[in-house]
């Protein structure tokens, strides 16, 4: 149980199992795979609080986020620049609210600023539409999707402003009890 | 850059985050939309749209929330740079701390983390977390819930073997070994004349005769023949009770005593288990109101990494909105029926119903027929000297449940196909049929076996006036009940693994090398999860149902999943596609720990019945000579002391037990008047809600 390994200070990792829902363990072994990516970018030692951020392409292809159709989304909305560049407090974080443990209010929040493709903190119906097309390969009709959109809105839009908002968002995830399992990455 | 407003409530965040009041530092742009400026940030930034009264509303819940300092950091909804500033101005806030309150949180803080410890060292613990995990990446939690429930019925497996190994069979055994016989039962009955004794007592389930060349293997699958003078069944246990110097062993007691704790046991396991399920199902409403939501949002599992899955699942979600498209359609045409055609499908329905349960009630009979007909078959000469045959009527009951099991649910889906009900209520209309097949089916077993046993309920009939039951057929009734029971386990079994080795393996060759039109389209096999989950169910009701009369019913039926758990796993990965109706597990979580809990009460009956009705035999089994085997319970309380035996006289008599039944209802009442006013509340509080936003919205249009 010593403290064998020399990429973080205790402190650090202290912090780091205090603000993600990971392990000691989880921890550094999250931080090998975030290394893995991009063994010459990454230093071995992070005492000294390097700055260093890995691109989005190297991201965008590891196998728990190759295929999935919202990988761009993901990466933007946890990275620091919006840009899906990810620094290592981003990849950590980002597992973290993906994990199992973590409540419903946080995963909320976050699947709503990734379905929100255009970053107006509310999910209209251009955003439902992308997500739609995401979901099922393009192969509805715009009618179809049109109407499964409208649909969508109807049940969620408390407010009936025709758009959902975050607080619509979050009242429609208590009544899909689905969300909590599926909205969720092993790593 | 942004810093946090205010020191008195000191870095706590509003878990909503949008509208949280932080202040804007130097950069005094207006816009959300600087360069550089990351999502997370921009939705933490002051809103100068917030009117005035939701803007203090959230200074109120920032304040409230920075009372509430038990919410862990990990919690909060913000980038971790300013989790990690909340972490150190907690810390300062702590050093700040008087005694007392520091001690108190440093207690706090070291108890979450010895739970978070735990809880990791618990995870290894945990058996085939990692198959679950693969199986979860590969396919979907919807066909993870089939290994989920599989592995939960191995432990309850293992767990009442452990119980019924511990205190029934390694007892006996030991006691055997040592021959510390006090065999107090096996010549005193309690009960009417001794010469009747002779005939009942003549149970010798040795072969007379010749024995022929297959006679070990026959013995092994039908469970007769030397297998019943193994620990395998209850005719071979003795009513020994040793009584030495400080230890005493009761067996019989024992064995009644084990049976009421393990079936105490998974009753209560279970229930724990479907209280999750149910609160969820509570807050869920009627899924109508959230069908769409659910699909476009709930839908897609984050965790699948196989490209192929991946495209599947795509499939599986389009498919499923053409469907609920196409039913809106069909409501709406519904909606829009004559009388004339509305009757007409009414009696569509009507005598399609009829013609469903009337097929079900065919195979009722069916299956009592074989029952009776097998055991007197079995001892036809030409039967006995055949080894195919001999093998076909012994099973016959558990082919023919078998059988109806297998046929009759195909000829549902067809029939419910014209029915025009929506497609919800199809699968649920099929999946009730199917749960009253099964489970009425192996009642119907029992009910035969009854027949046999007690003449018909019978007592004073020719056969059963001797000995309290039928002793000309059944020497060791009990026995037989466990060999019934043996016999349906291991048939199950072994269907099981047929369809795996020669139904889906085939099937995949075929699809693989033969590129003929009709084969393709019968396409690989689906992983139906509905149909798996409803198979173990009736294993397990099999199971407790077998196990007072077959002790190492557990054990084999431990071994039994986990070998089920392998193959399954690997015709899944090897053979299957995902079904394309997407099982959704969390509401179906608690509809299957229901059936299970149906399964269960079904099990009961029959052993109730036993111990409390039926003459135990009197040439075999721990409770021989007695009159039921209940009455173990009084004549041990009778040797109580005096104020304990009071006790228990008390709790057995009326005067305790209908006060009790009152006050179990009286509670039940007032907790179901308390859980409808709640609902009451909760929908006064959402309309409430409602009416809130809507007057924001008005106010706002009208600034």
């Amino acid at each position: 149980m010593g403290n064998k390994q020399t990429i973080f200070t205790a402190e650090q990792l202290d912090t780091y199992q205090d603000c993600t829902f990971f392990t000691r363990k989880e921890i550094l072994r999250l931080f090998h795979r975030y290394r893995d990516l991009a063994p010459q970018l990454v230093p071995d030692d992070y005492t000294n609080k390097p700055d260093v951020t890995i691109p989005y392409e190297l991201i965008g292809s590891m196998p728990e986020l190759k295929d999935n159709p919202f990988r761009q989304r993901i990466a933007e909305v946890f990275s620091e620049d919006g840009e899906g560049n990810m620094t290592l407090d981003d990849f950590l974080d980002m597992f973290s609210v993906l994990s199992e443990m973590a409540p419903r209010d946080l995963k909320a929040y976050y699947a709503f600023k990734i379905y929100d493709f255009n970053n107006d903190d509310y999910i209209c119906k251009s955003d439902l539409e992308k997500t739609l097309n995401k979901l099922t390969r393009n192969e509805l009709t715009p009618e179809e999707v049109c109407l499964v959109c409208d649909k969508v809105i109807d049940e969620a839009d408390v407010d009936n402003d025709g758009k959902l908002s975050l607080e619509d968002f979050q009242h429609m995830i208590v009544r899909a009890p689905d969300f909590l399992s599926t909205f969720h990455i092993r790593i | 850059m942004y810093t946090v407003e205010g020191d008195m409530d000191d870095g706590y965040v509003h878990p909503l985050g949008t509208g949280a009041v932080w202040q804007r530092s130097e950069f005094n742009d207006m816009n959300h939309a600087s360069n550089g400026e990351s999502l997370r940030q921009r939705g933490y930034n002051a809103r100068e749209t917030i009117s005035g009264p939701r803007e203090a509303q959230y200074q109120n819940w920032m304040d409230d929330l920075s009372q509430d300092e038990n919410k862990p950091i990990k919690e909060f909804i913000c980038p971790m740079k300013t989790k990690r500033e909340i972490r150190k101005k907690q810390e300062r806030m702590l050093a700040k701390k008087t005694g007392w309150d520091s001690w108190k949180e440093e207690k706090r803080r070291s108890f979450r983390k010895f739970r978070g410890k735990t809880s990791e060292s618990l995870k290894y613990v945990e058996v085939w977390r990692s198959s679950l995990q693969n199986i979860e990446g590969h396919f979907g939690t919807g066909i993870q819930s089939y290994f989920h429930y599989l592995r939960f019925l191995v432990l309850m497996n293992f767990v009442t073997f452990l119980l019924v190994g511990g205190f029934i069979v390694i007892p006996s055994i030991v006691f055997n070994e040592l021959k510390l016989d006090d065999t107090s039962g096996t010549t005193t009955t309690t009960d009417s004349a001794a010469s009747n004794i002779s005939q009942c007592l003549g149970y010798n389930p040795n072969p007379k005769g010749l024995v022929l060349y297959y006679t070990f293997i026959m013995d092994v699958l039908m469970g007769t023949g030397f297998m019943e003078l193994t620990y395998m069944f209850y005719g071979y246990y003795k009513n020994t009770s040793v009584n030495l110097v400080g230890f005493f062993y009761n067996v019989p007691l024992a064995y009644l005593v084990t049976t009421l704790i393990y079936f105490l046991l998974s009753l209560v396991w279970m229930v724990i288990r479907s209280v999750k399920g149910f609160k969820q199902s509570l807050v869920k409403e009627d899924s109508a109101m959230t069908n769409y939501t659910n699909k476009v949002f709930g839908e897609w599992d984050f965790c699948m990494k196989d490209p192929k899955i991946i495209k599947l699942k795509k499939s599986s979600i389009l498919y499923e909105l053409k469907m609920d498209l196409e039913e809106e359609e069909m409501r709406r045409i519904h909606a829009q029926r004559t009388m004339a055609q509305r009757a007409g499908i009414y009696i569509l329905r009507i005598v399609l119903n009829f013609i469903v349960y009337s097929l079900i009630g065919a195979a009722f009979y069916c299956i009592y027929l074989a029952t009776s007909k097998s055991q007197e078959w079995l001892k036809e000469e030409k039967v006995k000297g055949d080894f195919i045959l001999e093998l076909l009527v012994g099973y016959m009951p558990s082919i023919v449940i078998t059988a109806a099991n297998f046929i009759l649910p195909m000829i549902f889906n067809i029939l419910i196909g014209f029915e025009k009900y929506t497609l919800i209520w199809q699968i649920r209309h099929t999946l009730f049929r199917c749960i009253f097949l099964r489970l009425v089916s192996l009642g119907m077993l029992l009910f035969s076996l009854w027949n046999n046993i007690t003449c018909g309920g019978n007592i004073d009939e020719a056969n059963c006036i001797t000995c309290g039951y039928n002793s000309d057929i059944y020497k060791c009734w009990e026995t037989r009940i466990g060999q019934e029971m043996y016999k349906l386990m291991i048939f199950d079994f072994l269907t099981v693994l047929v369809v795996i080795l020669l139904v889906d393996f085939p099937r995949k060759m075929l699809i693989d090398h033969c590129s003929c039109k009709p084969i393709q389209l019968w396409g690989q096999q689906e992983f139906l999860v509905p149909q798996g989950v409803l198979d173990i169910i009736y294993g397990q009701t099999v199971c407790w149902i077998g196990t007072f009369f077959c002790p190492l019913l557990p054990l084999l039926n431990t071994v039994k999943y986990t070998i089920i758990f392998y193959m399954k796993r690997l015709t899944l990965f090897s053979n299957c596609r995902p079904a394309l109706r997407t099982f959704r597990s969390s509401s179906a979580n608690f509809f299957f720990l229901l059936v299970l809990l149906l399964g269960l009460a079904l099990s009961w009956v029959p052993v109730l019945y036993s111990v409390f009705v039926i003459k135990p035999s009197v040439g075999c089994g721990p409770f021989r000579g007695q009159k039921t085997i209940w009455q173990t319970i009084p004549t041990t309380v009778l040797t109580f002391p005096k104020a304990a035996e009071e006790f228990f006289g008390f709790i057995g008599s009326q005067a305790f037990v209908i006060p009790l039944f009152i006050l179990s209802c009286t509670l039940m009442f007032y907790l179901m008047a308390l859980s409808s006013s709640y609902g009451k509340l909760v929908n006064t509080l959402k309309d409430h809600l409602q009416m809130e936003r809507s007057r924001t919205i008005l106010l706002n249009q009208i600034h």
